[in-house]
């Protein structure tokens, strides 16, 4: 997917004198909770990657198609969608209606219900590689449950993984170094470096017969840095070295899932994985995962003893073929990107009029946004928090989301508030960046 | 790298570099150096060396001196060090026998006086002065034991791999500052402010900057409340921070 694109029209209001947010009700209430909870917000919602934080809002209230509001009262048009699950916009009806329906007849029961076998049908007739699914609640879930599936199949310990990749918060997939991690937590990991084929190449030779699966992002989308899509030939150059090798190759598909093709991102990139994860977009902000897997790998699935207290909830199951079936019906993957093409690239012409330069990597549908102008990436972080104060909910550190409920009202909304904050950083620094 | 190692650079590069601001600060200690002319090397053996210049009321922490040391205080193992640092051992004097005056009078009056401010407690802390001068100390010596972390801890030398091009200033808003940077294979630190940082983490007081560094405050609550504000390459700070927790497993 290239990022430029021709033929983007914007326009920006001259009247349009954007106001800035308070969040008094938002710092009362994180005081509460640092009295009582780890550091107030734990995890990836924390404010501390904010920059700064006082300019973001930390508690929000209610939400709807592609807003949200904060305990403060003010509006947001949300371009990080819950980190990802929100795909076809907040309290979408059809979504709703089949989780509340399901939930009125029975959601955590004694036995799975009748629809996480309609689930798992419409889900492996979605997803092209799929035979078999099996249901969780987070992706890191079924990260790991693919290793766990890649090594029982295999009889194999090592796992290769890439620098900088996310698959969740288990000890294996966070790395040494980080809290809690300890060496032998990570004793059977291998980290290469993205698009790298020759590095797995050697990895592959050091270690003979010792590889169980390579697991990765079907593009590389880390925090903290742009996003890079394969070069040309590399999954496929992965495949046939997977199944030369014996190794299960594994797609992380939790966030790019459902926003690249429809029929899973391997499609996309015109590869076959033996295993995809999937999270997120699934069900529209309901808990729940899934793994699903090429047949061969069925037996060794059912022989991995891998389960939760709420993995059977039926409402979720509801809520996920509900969205499968939307996502289908307007094709999602089509609709975002050209949402996010022409918000994007509106965006870029008007940071560029200021002399800003607006880099934007990845798909349209979830990039990673960053003004370039400054190394130490501050003025980056001013020019989004100054927009979220504003109404447009940007973060500095994660790749963005679109939402299929994201409207032309909602784009020339962003675009004037984009506007607003450039002159404002114009005037501030002249020309110093 | 083993422990007493560790230690013993921390002791020699993070700790003895606090002398520099001590005789700055501290009226006792400016007084005390104030007619000072000697160079004074703490040398160990398998760990390395460092020389303490004294000269014009002020000191100097360096790890090459333009000139000969006067003294020279011999250590023979990273561990003899540490002992002395724990006040159980003595060093070996191998240079400056006629200078015993010095070393067994004057010079631990000026170390008494390090320990004073590198060990505070509630009844010191309630002292504005001293707040200043141990903030001041903890955050050198913070940034000078990340180096040594960085290149020879087991967790220090993994996050060092994610910092690469690396510069972090810490600062107290309108206050005192010092930096690090990644240079070549090693890291350099630097007191006062970056002219221009990749990196900030900065506190909004002296008093928040104490709290924080000697551990009484929540890094993650901290810098969401806006007490201390981070800017730039926070990833950077995010590699270190586990680091940087690590110092009070040997210093402590």
């Amino acid at each position: 997917m290239k990022v430029e694109a021709k033929g983007i029209k914007y326009s920006v209001s001259s009247k349009s004198k954007s106001k800035t947010y308070t969040y008094t009700k938002s710092q009362k209430l994180f005081q509460r909770a640092l009295k009582v909870i780890p550091c107030g917000i734990p995890g990836h919602f924390s404010p501390a990657p904010f920059v700064p934080p006082t300019m973001y809002p930390f508690y929000a209230e209610r939400s709807k198609g592609s807003h949200f509001w904060d305990i403060d009262g003010n509006e947001f048009i949300d371009y990080m969608c819950a980190y990802g699950p929100i795909v076809l916009g907040y309290n979408h009806p059809q979504v709703e209606k089949a989780a509340q329906e399901q939930n009125s007849k029975g959601n955590c029961m004694t036995a799975p219900g009748k629809i996480m076998v309609d689930l798992a049908e419409y889900l492996t007739d979605t997803i092209a590689m799929a035979d078999w699914a099996f249901f969780a609640k987070n992706g890191g879930d079924v990260t790991n449950l693919a290793v766990m599936i890649a090594r029982a199949a295999t009889g194999r310990k090592k796992i290769v993984m890439i620098k900088g990749g996310y698959h969740g918060v288990a000890p294996w997939m966070q790395g040494y170094g980080h809290y809690g991690v300890i060496e032998e937590d990570v004793a059977n990991i291998i980290t290469i470096d993205w698009n790298n084929v020759k590095q797995f190449e050697e990895v592959i030779a050091a270690n003979p017969g010792a590889i169980a699966g390579f697991i990765a992002t079907p593009y590389h989308h880390p925090t903290f840095a742009d996003s890079e899509f394969p070069a040309d030939g590399y999954w496929q150059r992965i495949r046939e070295l997977c199944t030369q090798h014996g190794i299960v190759l594994i797609i992380d598909d939790v966030r790019c899932g459902f926003r690249l093709d429809i029929r899973g991102s391997a499609e996309y990139f015109g590869f076959k994985p033996d295993l995809a994860c999937y999270c997120k977009a699934i069900a529209n902000g309901h808990p729940i995962s899934a793994l699903v897997g090429v047949d061969a790998l069925k037996t060794v699935a059912a022989k991995v003893f891998y389960t939760g207290s709420y993995w059977y909830q039926a409402a979720p199951m509801a809520a996920a073929l509900a969205t499968l079936k939307e996502l289908r019906r307007i094709n999602a993957p089509v609709l975002l990107n050209k949402i996010g093409k022409k918000l994007f690239e509106g965006m870029k012409k008007i940071c560029a009029s200021y002399g800003y330069e607006l880099k934007i990597t990845g798909a349209y549908s979830m990039p990673f946004v960053r003004i370039t102008n400054d190394p130490s990436n501050m003025l980056h972080q001013e020019w989004c928090a100054e927009c979220t104060a504003r109404g447009a909910y940007f973060t500095s550190h994660h790749n963005w989301f679109v939402c299929a409920a994201v409207s032309d009202k909602d784009i020339q909304k962003t675009w004037n508030i984009v506007d607003d904050v450039c002159k404002l950083l114009k005037k501030k620094y002249g020309d110093k960046y | 790298m083993d422990y007493e190692f560790i230690k013993s650079r921390l002791h020699l590069y993070a700790v003895l570099q606090n002398i520099e601001d001590l005789v700055q600060y501290d009226d006792v200690a400016k007084n005390l150096i104030k007619d000072w002319n000697i160079i004074v090397k703490f040398s160990v053996r398998k760990a390395g060396s460092v020389y303490l210049i004294f000269e014009n009321g002020k000191c100097t922490v360096r790890e090459l001196s333009p000139k000969k040391p006067d003294v020279i205080l011999f250590f023979t193992s990273p561990a003899h060090l540490n002992k002395m640092f724990d006040g159980k051992a003595n060093p070996i004097p191998l240079k400056g026998i006629t200078k015993l005056g010095f070393l067994t009078k004057k010079f631990p009056k000026l170390t008494e006086r390090l320990e004073y401010y590198l060990k505070p407690d509630e009844q010191k802390l309630k002292d504005k002065n001293y707040v200043t001068i141990n903030t001041v100390m903890t955050l050198n010596t913070a940034l000078y034991a990340l180096k040594e972390l960085l290149l020879f801890d087991p967790i220090g030398e993994h996050a060092a791999k994610k910092v690469k091009g690396s510069m972090v200033m810490m600062n107290v808003n309108k206050g005192p500052a010092a930096y690090i940077e990644q240079k070549g294979n090693t890291f350099e630190v630097h007191k006062g402010y970056a002219q221009q940082p990749l990196a900030v983490l900065e506190f909004t007081s002296i008093k928040i900057a104490n709290d924080f560094l000697n551990g009484k405050m929540d890094a993650f609550s901290a810098i969401a409340s806006g007490a201390v504000a981070t800017k730039g390459h926070i990833e950077w700070l995010d590699a270190v921070s586990p680091v940087l927790d690590r110092v009070a497993l040997y210093l402590s």
